[in-house]
Order: structure tokens, then C-alpha cells, then sequence
């Protein structure tokens, strides 16, 4: 039936009284269904992909130790069926671990990549490799005290330094130093099993051969996979096969394929100033370099826009659930430091700024943030939360903490 | 002894924000309880390298400004929350793929709305306006149904506000054609129903008529600094009038007296006791945290009958060139490969309906200069996702997804994406299950099909949440959701369990 066109729109043919219907065929809905129990919100196929990626807190225990040298080694953990934890989670090459531990009167975290394939994961292992630092607090205590069996408490796999095959270049420059070869060892095993569909390069800078980390392993993987190749740059020693010097810009040319690459950088901060210098010659565009976090500011007088401290510590007060504990912290540590060092359990994974684990309400008091670590949200401005893990303070300082769980 | 609380609100959405920030600044001592370590649940914001991105809201409707407030402006403004909103004038752009396909964009206000409809569907003016002019009467009925305290006089009703009844008894589809408006104008507006995850076949044209008159009236409105400036600015209020809100505490159980009502829960393994509990929790999940004998049979059939809300697949990229540079004019742009809503939604996995945001239009400082973001949102259910996918392929099923549809948006707006992107995130529902927890991933909590509408269920508000001393708000609750309607609800139990509090009824 058409509408005469001149008649005003109207909703005439639709019966109001339908309305009163709504109540009673929604009651009769509910009444056919059964009362039985819910199921589990976790039994679902999203809930369950989510909770197997990332679990709130993975139960390890060591299975195995490799030692490199003493200041070197390596750990394979595995999951700890007494805790709970029964499988490990998947993650993608270059990821890291948040390993927590209490050591003497002091609570620590302390992020180490996984340095090994992602299918190893599968097959219930995980392997960190720590490097000694000097005065470091952790690591010595790992390398010095770790035995098979040692219980680990570690994070889900974590970290933003993974090839993102939309984003990335096919073909990864990886330019490594020292203990930042960790996250290479991982990426190469992703490639050379095609986890990853990509090709690297990596650019291995140590002082002598001697002291490159999984050295012969590399070069065994790069004779049997195409797509992965293996140049050690030394700078210490002159040696056939290899590269002298450092990693120039020069070097990453000739190593380079044509067309797009990605350099990805992890290594100590001297590489990473040393490369400051030489990237910029490559003329790449910023989103062809990824460079892995820089890990803690040990000097924030070093820093660009450091006002300078009246005194060299203050009073620190964190407040966590409503209940106040008061500390010091030195000028020249972070307030995630100064907590740790309480034995303060306070959240924490990425010491860099990056991963905003560690969001606090400052609730008074002057701090100082390096800019190149201030990874903090916009809003947070307004409001004044700071990330405690990259903030130093400049007065006393009171800090709102949310409570740690594991 | 155990701390007593007046309330304790679980969960830091949208709705547990505004309620808690309604209970607090009611002078009612106030706990929110989070399990992430960030409030907001779905408004937050996210970082990767120099990005800050907007992980879920679209647009913001029935925000209106400082001279003409609308409702989600009263609901901070009454609190004392401070918004720094930016607006969008344009309506959206929808494209529909293939050789009968348009691509059209609407406006704003509701004079330019029915000239923009006019324009792209010539003579659908009288029935577009006839549709928008339903809104009066509706907010005059509902007036009514308030002041009779739920209980209307049907003679008035069928007689004073009858076009009332027939829009909130029918679907929107059964509207639109009652007034006459051709199809294409019909499925044009109704390119809505992907903000909502019903399709207008099923969805209720009284509600979906308050949607789209916000946003034809007042235009879309965004937070400057994200969501994570809303869901701050409401943590401000609450810590001012002396709320607490603890982060990292997921409650793992609701407790409850001897009479069966609820007195407070467990979180980090300590028990919090309060006299008033007010759930942002789906009741799926809290009645798995409860005693079965204290749930009512009615409430437990009502959860068994509902299906869970749609959820999304999103994409979040930094481009390394300025919007103007890559060719995006709108802010929002909706892709279809159908133009019938209900075949985008059968169409949902393969060519359905899409989004695309560039939040540079509306705020331009949103990213770093001479950077823009891109926002696709496709909505599915969790259901959807393949029952044998594996942890350790979801990279890749999640990477194929977003090329699949970067790569159409590239086709169909005719510029170059991919080789711009320097930041990406994707998530799924596999991402919402992760941070809001909810069955599925679920981001709209039920599904508000036919028969559990937003109309029946205002109607059986009391019935469905029977259980004494707990309350629901938020994207499951009555009016679904939408941010508008979970800060509204919010504000709505926050003030209702104040009142009570306080020796009210
Ligand atoms: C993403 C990422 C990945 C990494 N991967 C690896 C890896 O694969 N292998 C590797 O070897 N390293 C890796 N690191 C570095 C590693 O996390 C540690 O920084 C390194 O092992 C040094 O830790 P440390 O505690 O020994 O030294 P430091 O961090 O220098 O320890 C000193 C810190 O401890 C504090 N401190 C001192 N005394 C105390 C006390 N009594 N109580 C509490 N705190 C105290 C100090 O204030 C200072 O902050 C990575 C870092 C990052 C950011
Ligand atoms: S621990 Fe990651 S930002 Fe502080």
C-alpha cells in the first residue's frame, strides 16, 4: 500500500499497545531459562588465550646453570608445579622477564630479557643470561647465590622490543653490545625457526671474540639459516672473519640490504651515546630504529635539565593502603630505589620509565623526571602522578603507592 | 576490628568511577576497589614510543558545553570535575564499498543533519525530522513515567503519549518504516548500530533515537588528553571528599550476612566490610564470586538467558605524517561492505562494518607534530574468535587481522597507510578479556537484543538486581553501554545508595 506523499509522516500502523508487551515476553524469557551455575568466566576462548598469554605472576625455579665466565651466566627456568605455575608463557622474541625477589631487608625487581626462542617456552623453559654489574645490587646476588632449585618469581613476558612485521622493515640490523645481546640470541632463534617472518643481520660489538656472549652458537645457527646472519665487530682486537672498530654507520652501511631496514639497538648506554652520533648519518627514519629501554638513570646530575639538589638526601613517606612509612632517599637515587631499599614492596617491572607499572600519586613534594625517560601519560600531568622508578626527588617528598601484588 | 565502610564500589570503569565519586562527595565513606593499577577500565590510555593512544572511546554523546550543557557535561560539572572537551561538528563519514556504493558524510545540529540527509537521499527530508522528532516526546513520556514514580497511568499513557509506546515498543527498522523513510536514508543513520553492536532490525528505536539525538544536537565530544583524563578527573573528586581507592586489589569474593544481603568483599585476601556494595562487575562474574544459596533464582535465569555484548577487534597506529599529509579530512570514517545493517553484522568476519578515527581532527595535539593516529574498530564477539586458536599463534592472527583491514582502508580512502606506521598495537577480545575481565571480552556487558531491551529492562530494574545491599552500574546494566549511559547509571546508583545511606528510602 503506498503513502499518499502529502500526508505528514506519522507512526499510525504501529499498535502502541505492543509496548506493554516488552515486560511480559522478557519475563516469559527469563522464566524458560535454566538456573543452573555460570560458567567461569576464564573457561571462555578470549579469557583463556588472555589468561595463558599473560598470568598475573609466573612461579620459576632454576633447572639448569651455564656459566660463561663468573661474571657470566645463564639460567634456565623453568616452572615451579608446587607454586601453580604449570606452563610458561608464549612471548615474542626481545620480550623480558620483571623477576622479583627479597634480598637481606631489601625488595627488588630487576627486568632481564629472555634470551631464548620462543619455543622453548613450549617445552617448559626459559633462559635469562645475567651479566655482573659493578656495584649492582641484584645481579651479583643472582650469580653469587642462584643454585638449581632457587625459586624465581618473574612477571609475564613484558617489553615493547619485538619485530611487528606491519611496522618493521623485513630485514632487522640488530646492533648489540655486551649483555645486550640477550634479546638478539631470542630474535634469532624466532627467525631461524620462521616464529618471525624476517630476515637480521647482527652486528655483535665486543671488546675481543672472547668475550662475545653464544658466540660459537651464532655462528653455528648463521651457517644453517639464510635468513639469519652474524658479524662480530671487535674493537680490541683484529681478528679474520670479523669486523675492527665499532658499530659505525659506516658498518651498518655495508652490512645493510638494499632497500628498507630496521636497526633495532640493544646495548650499555656508552653504545647507545656512541650511536647517537652515528644513526643520524644513516638518514633512516625514526621508525626504522627501535632501540630497547635504557634501564635506570644512575646519575640524574647528568641529565639534561638537572636543577641541582639543596640537599644530598630527603625524608620520603609512602603511603600504601592509608599506612605510612618514612625513609630516606639519596638525591641521586630514584624513589623506587629508596622504597626497594626499605624493603618497601612497591609495583614495578621496566625501571626505564616506559611501562607505567610503577604510576604513583605524589602527594607533595619537588621531584626531577629525565625527559628522555618521562614515559608518562598526559593526564598524569594534570594530576600528578609520576613513575617513581625514573623520578628523583628535590625536597621531601610524600608518595601514594598502590599495594604490590606479586 | 575490620574498617567499615559506607560503600565500597568494585571496579574503577566508568560507572564504578562515577559512583564512587557520587557516594564520596555524598559525604559516604567510600572505597574503590581496582584490579588493574590504572582506573577506568576501558577509558584509559595507553603509550608506545612518542603515541599516547585513546584505546576505546569513539565519541562521547549528550556531552554538550559550558552554555548548553547536556547530561555527561552535568554529570562531572555536579561533581566539580574539570574536562577539557573538544568537539567534532562533523556527524561521520560512511562509505559503502562496491559499484552500488556512496560515500557520504553527515552533519551536525539538527537542521544541517536533515539537510545533509536530504542531500544524499533525496525526499527522505519529512521523515528524517518526523524521526528526530519523536526525541520531545519521548523525554516528555519518560518525565511522566519518573513523576508517577514507575507507575503510569495507562489511559494517559495510551492517550497522551502514544507515539511514546510505539517507539519504545518497536525496533528501530519498524519505526523508520512506519514514518516512511526510504531504505537508503534508514540504513544510512543506522550505520549507528556499530556503536551499539545490535543491528536496528532488533535494537530499540526509543534508545537508539536518544543516541543519535545526542550526537545530531550536540555534536561528539572527546577529552583532550584521552580517556585517562576522565577517569582521572573522576579519581580526583572521589580523593578529595576523602574516598580511598586501592589499585592492584582484585576482589576474588563478595560476602555476605546471614539475611542474605551483601556487607562487603575480599581483595588481596583481606575482608572489607561496608554497608552498601556497589558492583561495576558484570553479575556474571560476581555471582561467581558469591555464595549460590544468596542468589535469587529469577536473578540466576536472568543471567542464563542473556547472551554477552558484542566486543571489538581495534587497531591503534602512529603514523610518521600529519593527517593532512596522509589524506584523512574526518574524524570518522564507517567502512561497509554491506549496506544493510544486519547484513554487516552476518557480515561481521569477513567484509561487515569497520571504523576508522583520526583523533587529530578533533584534537590536533593529540600525537607529536608531524605524526597522526589511526583508530580501526570491527566489531565481533568473543565467540567469534577461532576455538582452536593457540597462544602462540595469536601474534599472527592478530597481525593478519589488522593488514586485512589496513590494507582495505587503504583501497577504499585511496591513501597510503602502511608505510607510515611507526607504532601499531592491536587488540581483540582476547585484549578486553585480558584487561576488563569479563566473559568473552565482552565490552558491552549483555547484549541489548529484542527482548532484553532498555525499555524492558528499566521496566524490571528492581526484579533483575534483587539481591539487598548490592547494586550494579555500568555497560551491563539497564541502559548498556556506551561511556554516556555508564556515567549516568553511575551517577544514578551512586546517588540512590547516598540517599539510602543517609536514612533516605
Ligand atoms: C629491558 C631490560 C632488559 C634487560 N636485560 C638484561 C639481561 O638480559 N641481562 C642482564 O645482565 N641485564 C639485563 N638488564 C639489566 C638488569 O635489569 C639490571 O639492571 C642489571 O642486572 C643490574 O642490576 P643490579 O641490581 O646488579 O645493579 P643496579 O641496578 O645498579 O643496582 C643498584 C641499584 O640498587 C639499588 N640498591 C643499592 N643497594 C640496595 C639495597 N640494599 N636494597 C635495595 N636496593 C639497593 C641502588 O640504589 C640502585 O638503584 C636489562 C635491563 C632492561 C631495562
Ligand atoms: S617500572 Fe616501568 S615505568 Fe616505572
Amino acid at each position: 500500500m503506498a503513502e499518499k506523499k502529502e500526508k505528514k509522516p506519522n507512526l499510525l500502523r504501529l499498535n502502541p499497545l505492543d509496548f506493554t508487551k516488552l515486560t511480559p515476553v522478557r519475563k516469559a524469557r527469563i522464566e524458560a531459562a535454566p538456573a543452573r551455575e555460570l560458567r567461569p568466566a576464564d573457561t571462555y576462548v578470549p579469557n583463556r588465550i588472555a589468561n595463558a598469554l599473560h598470568p598475573d605472576v609466573q612461579y620459576l625455579k632454576v633447572t639448569e646453570i651455564i656459566e660463561h665466565d663468573c661474571d657470566n651466566k645463564s639460567y634456565i627456568l623453568g616452572p615451579d608445579h608446587a607454586k601453580g605455575t604449570d606452563a610458561l608463557a608464549w612471548f615474542s622474541a626481545g620480550q623480558y622477564l620483571s623477576l622479583s625477589m627479597e634480598i637481606g631487608e631489601s625488595f627488588a625487581t630487576r627486568p632481564y630479557s629472555i634470551a631464548s626462542s620462543p619455543n622453548d617456552a613450549l617445552k617448559g623453559e626459559y633462559r635469562i643470561t645475567v651479566r655482573r654489574t659493578a656495584g649492582g645490587f641484584v645481579s651479583g646476588h643472582i650469580l653469587d647465590t642462584w643454585k638449581i632449585g632457587t625459586p624465581v618469581t618473574a612477571s609475564q613476558p613484558l617489553g615493547e622490543f619485538t619485530y611487528e612485521p606491519l611496522r618493521d622493515a623485513k630485514h632487522i640490523i640488530g646492533l648489540a653490545g655486551g649483555s645486550g645481546i640477550t634479546p638478539f640470541r631470542s630474535l634469532a632463534y624466532a627467525v631461524a625457526e620462521g616464529i618471525e617472518d624476517a630476515q637480521m643481520t647482527l652486528l655483535y660489538g665486543s671488546r675481543t671474540k672472547n668475550d662475545a656472549l653464544f658466540d660459537e652458537e651464532f655462528t653455528a645457527l648463521a651457517e644453517k639459516c639464510p635468513a639469519f646472519r652474524y658479524v662480530n665487530v671487535l674493537s680490541e682486537e683484529t681478528r679474520d672473519g670479523c669486523e675492527h672498530g665499532f658499530l659505525t654507520a659506516e658498518l651498518i652501511r655495508k652490512y645493510a640490504p638494499e632497500g628498507e631496514y630496521s636497526v633495532f639497538v640493544c646495548g650499555p648506554s656508552a653504545m647507545y651515546r656512541f650511536l647517537d652520533e652515528e644513526l643520524p648519518k644513516l638518514g633512516l627514519r625514526r621508525k626504522f630504529i627501535r632501540r630497547e629501554l635504557f634501564g635506570e638513570c644512575r646519575d640524574p646530575a647528568k641529565e639534561e635539565g638537572y636543577p641541582g639538589s639543596k640537599a644530598a638526601s630527603y625524608q620520603l613517606t609512602v603511603r600504601v593502603s592509608g599506612k605510612d612509612t618514612v625513609m630516606t632517599c639519596r638525591a641521586d637515587e630514584s624513589l623506587l630505589a629508596a622504597m626497594e631499599r626499605a624493603g618497601v614492596k612497591a609495583p614495578s617491572h621496566c625501571r626505564s620509565g616506559e611501562c607505567g607499572w610503577c604510576r604513583s600519586k605524589l602527594v607533595s613534594g619537588e621531584v626531577f623526571v629525565p625527559k628522555r625517560m618521562d614515559g608518562r601519560r598526559e593526564a598524569d600531568f594534570l594530576y600528578g602522578f609520576i613513575h617513581p622508578c625514573c623520578t628523583f626527588p628535590l625536597s621531601d617528598i610524600v608518595l601514594d603507592v598502590p599495594p604490590f601484588h606479586p | 576490628m575490620e574498617r567499615q565502610y559506607d560503600v565500597i564500589v568494585v571496579g574503577a570503569g566508568n560507572g564504578g568511577l562515577a559512583a564512587a565519586a557520587n557516594t564520596a562527595k555524598a559525604g559516604c565513606s567510600t572505597l574503590l576497589l581496582e584490579k588493574h593499577n590504572l582506573p577506568g577500565g576501558c577509558a584509559t590510555s595507553f603509550r608506545r614510543g612518542r603515541f599516547e593512544f585513546e584505546p576505546s572511546l569513539h565519541e562521547l554523546c549528550s556531552v554538550g558545553t559550558e552554555d548548553r550543557p547536556n547530561v555527561v557535561y552535568k554529570v562531572f560539572d555536579d561533581l566539580g570535575a574539570k574536562i577539557d572537551w573538544c568537539y567534532e561538528h562533523d556527524l561521520f563519514r560512511t562509505i559503502v564499498k562496491g559499484q552500488d556504493g556512496y560515500d557520504i558524510t553527515l552533519k551536525s545540529g539538527v537542521d544541517a543533519f536533515c539537510d545533509s540527509m536530504e542531500e544524499a537521499v533525496p525526499g527522505c527530508y519529512a521523515s528524517v525530522r518526523a524521526f528526530l522528532d519523536l526525541k520531545p516526546k519521548i523525554d516528555a513520556a519518560i518525565d511522566y513515567i519518573y513523576a508517577s514514580k514507575g507507575n503510569p497511568n495507562p489511559v494517559v499513557m495510551l492517550v497522551k503519549h502514544t507515539d511514546f509506546m510505539r517507539t519504545a515498543g518497536h525496533s528501530v527498522e519498524e519505526v523508520m518504516t512506519a514514518l516512511g523513510m526510504p531504505q537508503k536514508a534508514q540504513d544510512l543513520i543506522n550505520t549507528y548500530w556499530g556503536y551499539l553492536g545490535v543491528p536496528t532490525d532488533e535494537l530499540n528505536a526509543m534508545h537508539f533515537l536518544n543516541m543519535l539525538y545526542g550526537y545530531v544536537s550536540d555534536g561528539a565530544a572527546m577529552a583532550h588528553h584521552r580517556s585517562h583524563e576522565l577517569s582521572s578527573a573522576l579519581v580526583d573528586v572521589i580523593e578529595k571528599h576523602g574516598g580511598e581507592i586501592r589499585y592492584n586489589s582484585e576482589v576474588t569474593e563478595f560476602l555476605y550476612r546471614e539475611d542474605g544481603s551483601c556487607c562487603g568483599v575480599v581483595a588481596n585476601g583481606e575482608k572489607l566490610y561496608a554497608k552498601e556494595v556497589i558492583s561495576n562487575v558484570i553479575p556474571h562474574n560476581v555471582f561467581n564470586m558469591s555464595d549460590p544459596k544468596v542468589i535469587p533464582e529469577e536473578n540466576l535465569k536472568l543471567a542464563n538467558a542473556r547472551e554477552f555484548g558484542i566486543s571489538v577487534a581495534t587497531v591503534y597506529l602512529g603514523l610518521d605524517c600529519t593527517a593532512e599529509e596522509l589524506g584523512m579530512n574526518d574524524y570518522t570514517v564507517f567502512i561497509k561492505g554491506d549496506s544493510y545493517p544486519r547484513d554487516q553484522y552476518n557480515n561481521r568476519l569477513e567484509d561487515g562494518l569497520y571504523i576508522v578515527n583520526c583523533l587529530n581532527k578533533v584534537v590536533p595535539d593529540s600525537s607529536p607534530e608531524g605524526t597522526c593516529t589511526l583508530f580501526f574498530t570491527m566489531p565481533l564477539f568473543g565467540c567469534d574468535m577461532p576455538r582452536d586458536l593457540r597462544p602462540q599463534d595469536y601474534k599472527k592472527f592478530k597481525n593478519d587481522l589488522a593488514k586485512r583491514y589496513i590494507e582495505d582502508a587503504e583501497k577504499t580512502l585511496g591513501i597510503s597507510i602502511v608505510p607510515h606506521i611507526e607504532e601499531i598495537s592491536i587488540a581483540t577480545p582476547v585484549t578486553f578479556a585480558r584487561y576488563l575481565g569479563t566473559p568473552e571480552g565482552t565490552i558491552y556487558g549483555y547484549k541489548l537484543s529484542g527482548w532484553d531491551s532498555l525499555m524492558a529492562r528499566t521496566a524490571g530494574e528492581k526484579e533483575d538486581y534483587a539481591i539487598p545491599g548490592l547494586s550494579f552500574c555500568g555497560g551491563h546494566y539497564i541502559r548498556g553501554d556506551g561511556y554516556s549511559c555508564a556515567y549516568i547509571m553511575g551517577e544514578m546508583i551512586g546517588k540512590r545508595v547516598a540517599k539510602r545511606l543517609k536514612g533516605g528510602v
